[in-house]
């Protein structure tokens, strides 16, 4: 398809657009992916918003060992050998690295890379509940995150520069979702892969630019229903799919299954909630970024984040699941021993489990066991 | 007329009368728990070949700790209201919660207590652990032990359902996860004490006031729900109650503390930590007979330096560790066999004192000062405290043996090692360890790295 293609070209050509923007006095603020970072404060303070989603290799986690011991999320060890080795053209852009703390291993790449590097890291805590009190503290992390972006880029972030980046990203968001509720039809008109395409460069792109691809996208799989189809209907769930990690996605596909939805914690913009634009846009971000939010897996207790499964395979009448998480991050990996009695109890459809480091050597066991789950749905 | 048992009880200090009025419990829960004769005979020999038993206060100790298990283990049968929470951080709440509580209420952190019992007497925590294994903690998957330990001890029937949990969400993640898969398949309540490790690297031990007022409001809420859910209220008086006697115990453990510095290190770190670690998981036995335990202990080693009585030679290198494993002693008795002297934990290294200016609003908020100016605060709070306890301690070495599967700890692999050597120049051994399960994490497999170390050490002080 002609917008992605223009996307893809976007987002090869992204680090010539950052490093234009950094000589003209122009700030690139870096943040780790989760959905927490209300990119919207970025854009309304005149800087550009990257998020740091890159993996999927296996050289950087043995990279990551020079760091931190292997007991560590896949992903956040990636993150950590990006960072801390210099090698990485995007944290080498930085002018600062904001880091909403999630969990221990999110804590990890905040402290490691504060340690071993001269980068400008701002953590701020996500609590893990849903009270007055939490949403508060998360209130309070944005708002010292809206001073420091004010500092940092020597403005006074006003309440109409906010609103127009709500705006903006609001038309982002809508878009993804009308994009995402096309497929809940039967044949979905969007492979899998090109909707995670389009998260994938929506963490690097310019808004404006990817706002303008979405609106393409949209429109022509509005004007194009796709053909009949018999494919296994898939909810793709985990901890993280990130940039360059799509191996797992690719032998699904391979063996004919099609994802119809996804939801995963980190590498998948949220999309379902969009930011009031009636009063105090703070208060509104806070609302929209946290309490309406559905949480994930490091949220305790869990439970609406699996209902909110339940409630989407059944949205998108999937025929099954695929739960993919990285090795060691325990939240998922716990879930996953449970949730699959809540499917079997509730859509009675099954649910196949996939665990990555990200090792060439999984290759085999992991094309074996998608394939098998693929006949698996067929018979 | 004497029993199989009664030989191990004898050893730990139990009179003969004890034993008898304690023989329906006793026996209650060696059935529970399925203990036989060989495994009392086992436990014999391991208390007299790991333990320093000519110590009164060793011996002390270990009754406690046995005490303590009685209670856990029969606490549904003797009808008393059942409250579990989370090690380590949720200790201080525990222990307030049990000051205040006028009905029959057992409030401990169940998995420590195995661990020192049925681990470190016994050595029969492998099958709780298998049986963990089986239940939704798989090995191979830098899962908690201490959870397996607790899944597996409720899957075994060896400890109740508890009637509320409580687990340190502003610490560890995988607590609180394993207590939602506990209650998934149990359905008891659990309350999830939550909070943000979001300092800013380099400020330690500045603490934001919106840090205490978050994770106060947590713990207020545990005491509003233990209130709701037992009819226990927590007020002033049972908090100051609970201070007392925390104040005391660890009072006694400074005093052990000093004690160990001194040359030739006088008792082993397998006692100190028998110590320390009851304090953390008892909130029952430890407030009738720990404190008493650890100043006759005191006594007892007080003696042994005023003799230049020690467990090793004078001279060897001293060393500041973090704490003890915790089901076996083994590990820390080869660490001392091979020449190092695990004189302090950074645990019983006070932190500093309360910033006077800190507005404190509720019993909740006193609490969670307390706990975020201890190791709660930072990953950048707990390589600073090492630093600095590595300082104040005077020691030849560091020995960071982190918990492989502990995130929060297992995080700062590498960095602890680093920061303290560049910072002071102290020797650190970065050692990754399981101090709960020692299956893949026992004695021989560290023994290479540790006297490796230990020779380093002796070189370096006879340089």
């Amino acid at each position: 398809m002609e917008a992605i293609q223009r996307l893809a070209a976007h987002v090869k050509s992204r680090m010539g657009d950052l490093i234009r923007h950094k000589k003209q006095g122009g700030k690139i603020v870096g943040y780790s992916p989760g959905g927490y970072l209300p990119e919207e404060i970025v854009l309304a303070a005149g800087a550009i918003p990257v998020c740091m989603a890159r993996g999927g290799d296996h050289t950087l986690v043995e990279l990551a060992g020079a760091y931190v011991c292997r007991w560590l999320d896949t992903f956040c060890r990636t993150q950590i050998a990006y960072g801390a080795s210099g090698e990485d053209p995007y944290y080498n852009v930085l002018d600062l690295l904001a880091i909403p703390i999630t969990d221990n291993h999110v804590r990890a790449v905040s402290d490691i890379l504060s340690y071993h590097t001269g980068l400008d890291i701002f953590p701020f805590g996500v609590p893990h509940m849903k009270e007055q009190a939490a949403s508060d503290y998360y209130l309070h992390g944005i708002n010292r995150f809206k001073e420091k972006m004010e500092n940092l880029c020597s403005v006074s972030i006003t309440e109409q520069k906010l609103k127009q980046a709500i705006e903006l990203c609001n038309r982002e968001r809508e878009l993804f979702r009308n994009i995402s509720l096309l497929r809940q039809a039967n044949p979905s008109p969007v492979k899998g892969s090109d909707f995670v395409a389009l998260h994938h460069g929506s963490l690097v792109a310019d808004k404006e630019f990817m706002v303008d691809v979405l609106e393409a996208v949209y429109r022509h799989f509005q004007e194009n229903a796709p053909l009949r189809e018999s494919a296994p209907r898939l909810l793709f769930t985990g901890s993280t799919l990130a940039i360059g990690d799509l191996r797992v996605l690719n032998l699904i596909e391979g063996y004919g299954g099609k994802v119809v939805i996804e939801e995963f914690a980190e590498g998948l913009r949220p999309y379902w909630e969009n930011v009031s634009l009636d009063g105090d846009p703070m208060a509104a971000l806070a609302d929209a970024y946290f309490t309406r939010r559905v949480p994930p897996a490091w949220f305790r207790p869990g439970t609406e984040r699996l209902d909110f499964l339940l409630k989407l395979a059944g949205d998108y009448t999937v025929d099954g699941v695929v739960w993919y998480h990285l090795l060691y991050r325990e939240s998922y990996k716990t879930e996953s021993y449970y949730f699959p009695r809540r499917l079997k109890d509730g859509p009675g459809i099954p649910m196949i489990v996939i665990e990555s480091d990200y090792d060439a050597s999984e290759a085999g066991q992991l094309s074996t066991r998608i394939e098998t789950f693929m006949h698996t749905l067929r018979s | 007329m004497s029993e199989y048992y009664d030989t191990l009880l004898e050893l730990c200090d139990f009179t003969p009368e004890e034993i008898d009025g304690q023989r329906p419990r006793i026996e209650m829960a060696i059935e529970k728990i399925g203990l036989d004769r060989h495994d009392f005979s086992r436990a014999e020999e391991r208390v007299s070949s790991q333990h320093d038993i000519a110590l009164r206060g060793v011996r002390r100790l270990l009754r406690a700790w046995l005490l303590e298990l009685l209670d856990l283990v029969l606490s549904r049968e003797e009808g008393k209201k059942v409250v579990y929470y989370g090690y380590p951080s949720i200790q201080g709440p525990g222990m307030t919660i049990k000051a205040a509580s006028t009905i029959d209420l057992y409030v401990g952190c169940p998995d420590v207590v195995l661990c020192h019992t049925l681990g470190q007497i016994f050595d029969k925590l492998t099958p709780i652990l298998e049986t963990a294994e089986k239940g939704g903690l798989p090995p191979g998957h830098g899962l908690c032990s201490l959870q397996q330990v607790r899944s597996g001890a409720l899957a075994l029937g060896i400890v109740p359902v508890p009637d509320l949990v409580t687990g340190s969400s502003y610490f560890c993640d995988m607590g609180s996860k394993a207590d939602e898969l506990l209650h998934e398949i149990y359905g008891h309540p659990a309350i999830y004490v939550d909070g943000s490790m979001d300092s800013d690297w380099g400020a330690y031990p500045q603490l934001p006031s919106a840090r205490i007022k978050y994770l106060g409001a947590q713990i207020d809420k545990l005491f509003a729900t233990v209130k709701d859910l037992l009819g226990v209220e927590v007020t002033p008086q049972s908090s100051e109650k609970a201070m007392l006697i925390s104040r005391r115990f660890f009072s006694g453990l400074g005093r052990l503390t000093k004690l160990m510095a001194a040359d030739p290190m006088p008792v082993s770190g397998v006692e100190s930590g028998l110590a320390l670690n009851l304090a953390a998981a008892s909130t029952g036995i430890s407030m009738t007979e720990g404190a008493e335990a650890i100043e006759l202990l005191c006594g007892e080693v007080a003696a042994r330096v005023d003799t230049s009585e020690g467990i090793m030679e004078k001279g060897a290198p001293r060393i500041l560790s973090f704490i003890q494993p915790f089901s076996d002693p083994s590990i820390t008795h080869m660490m001392e066999s091979a020449g190092l002297a695990l004189s302090s934990s950074i645990v019983t290294v006070p932190p500093p004192k309360r910033d006077p200016s800190i507005q404190i609003n509720t019993l909740g908020e006193e609490r969670a000062e307390a706990a975020l100016r201890d190791l709660y605060h930072s990953g950048y709070g707990l390589v600073k405290r090492f630093e600095d306890a590595a300082r104040r301690m005077e020691v030849d070495g560091v020995l960071w043996g982190y918990l492989f599967n502990c995130r929060p700890l297992a995080q700062y692999s590498h960095l602890v090692k680093q920061w303290v050597e560049e910072k002071t120049g102290i020797p650190t051994l970065s050692l990754e360890m399981d101090i709960y399960d020692s299956r893949n994490y026992g004695p021989e497999a560290l023994k290479t790295r540790v006297e490796a170390f230990a020779e380093m050490l002796r070189a370096r002080k006879a340089a």
